[in-house]
């Protein structure tokens, strides 16, 4: 068992989550201006990824760019990680490789608590990563909890690259905005993942 | 068997291929300046990839920055793909999905002939890259004459972003450049991926 294994409906009842669904959670944070060299980035690439198709375009084309972009606005006081295992609990099957992940801690060498947001990337159809992301935030859930850094919230991104769907787990209670927020409003995708790294969202 | 099976002690002798090993085949190529966003890009993200130390992060901020940027050089006349799967001869072990392939049609939305160079991304050592790279040089070389564009050579690259190891496969010759090209002289290597697209390397 791994985090890809997990659908919604089996994360939910193995990890004993309630999920609430809301419309525009996130709707109203106070956005965030991409850098000009983001602006250049997206333009250049972003039709390229959505042209090849594949899941791998779209997150070296796109989302990386935009993680990037969120360590510049935090003048890299936080950390990114890409593609790193994430074994946190192999009897419930929180192990895995994680697309991209967020610590609140500067050190880039190595992940630290607390793990803040958990980004998934798919090909096109987000509603197929939200179990495996569900799973990811409760592993991070544990991770910071074991590690002493018992942070409120952990937040949770599935995104195609032109759209990006956003999560909250607080304790037992999974919110789900169910809006889809599009790679064209860039400055509203920076300012919720601003907001959520500031634990506010 | 797939690509990635593919070790260099067993696909020369497979294929029947002659070995010939150079020093700095490539090193007198005229190098092609980078683009101000692409300096920018590396600066911004090649330490990160490194820290990160994921195939992932490599191959997402500098190599696929590398390729846009040798796509804008050539105005586009070229396409780029990533992750595609690229199956060729499963009889021969010559299947799998390639991290990076160059194809000298303009078609963006699906693969034609010919290919022209093959990339293969690697964490930590290059060399393990090698054999997996020239199983996808031959592949190219098939896939090429299948539909009547056999050009003369076909190129491949190993990397980790930060090294770069080039191939050169002409009939059954295939060519090494014993020499490793870093990305602190990207002039250097753009100008190598833009020789081999002109097919003068």
């Amino acid at each position: 068992m791994a985090y890809s294994e997990f659908t919604l409906e089996t994360a939910l009842s193995a990890f004993h989550i309630e999920a609430v669904d809301t419309v525009g959670l996130f709707s109203e944070i106070t956005t965030v201006d991409p850098t000009p060299h983001l602006v250049t980035a997206l333009a250049r690439k972003a039709p390229l990824a959505t042209t090849i198709g594949t899941e791998k375009a779209k997150s070296e084309m796109i989302v990386a760019d935009v993680l990037v972009d969120l360590l510049e606005h935090f003048d890299r006081n936080i950390s990114l990680f890409s593609g790193i295992d994430f074994n946190v609990d192999v009897e419930n099957g929180l192990t895995g490789v994680c697309d991209f992940l967020v610590s609140l801690s500067p050190r880039q060498s190595l992940l630290e608590a607390p793990v803040i947001i958990i980004v998934e990337a798919k090909k096109d159809d987000l509603l197929i990563g939200l179990g495996q992301c569900v799973a990811e935030m409760v592993a991070a859930q544990r991770f910071n909890a074991e590690k002493g850094n018992d942070i409120h919230r952990v937040y949770g991104t599935i995104t195609s690259g032109t759209d990006w769907k956003f999560l909250r787990l607080e304790e037992d209670n999974l919110f789900i905005d169910m809006s889809t927020y599009t790679i064209e409003r860039c400055d509203r995708i920076l300012g919720i993942l601003s907001s959520m790294v500031a634990q506010k969202a | 068997m797939a690509y990635s099976n593919w070790a260099l002690e067993s696909v020369v002798p497979t294929f029947q291929l002659e070995k010939i090993d150079t020093v700095g085949l490539f090193s007198e190529i005229e190098p092609v300046p980078p683009s101000e966003y692409l300096t920018t890009g590396l600066a911004k993200k090649a330490p990160l990839a490194t820290a990160i130390g994921t195939e992932k992060a490599r191959s997402e901020m500098i190599v696929a920055d590398v390729l846009v940027d040798l796509l804008d050089h050539l105005d586009r006349s070229i396409s780029l793909f990533s992750g595609i799967d690229f199956n060729v001869d499963a009889e021969n072990g010559l299947t799998g999905v390639c991290d990076f392939l160059v194809s000298l049609s303009p078609n963006q939305f699906y693969l034609e002939a010919p290919v022209i160079i093959l990339v293969e991304a690697k964490n930590t050592d290059v060399k393990l890259g090698l054999g997996q790279c020239v199983a996808e040089m031959l592949a190219a070389q098939r896939f090429n004459a299948e539909r009547g564009n056999d050009i003369p050579c076909v190129y491949g690259a190993s990397t980790t972003g930060i090294d770069w190891v080039f191939l050169k496969l002409e009939e059954k010759c295939l060519y090494f450049d014993m020499s490793t090209y870093t990305i602190e002289r990207c002039d250097r290597i753009l100008g190598i991926l833009s020789s081999m697209v002109a097919q003068k390397a």
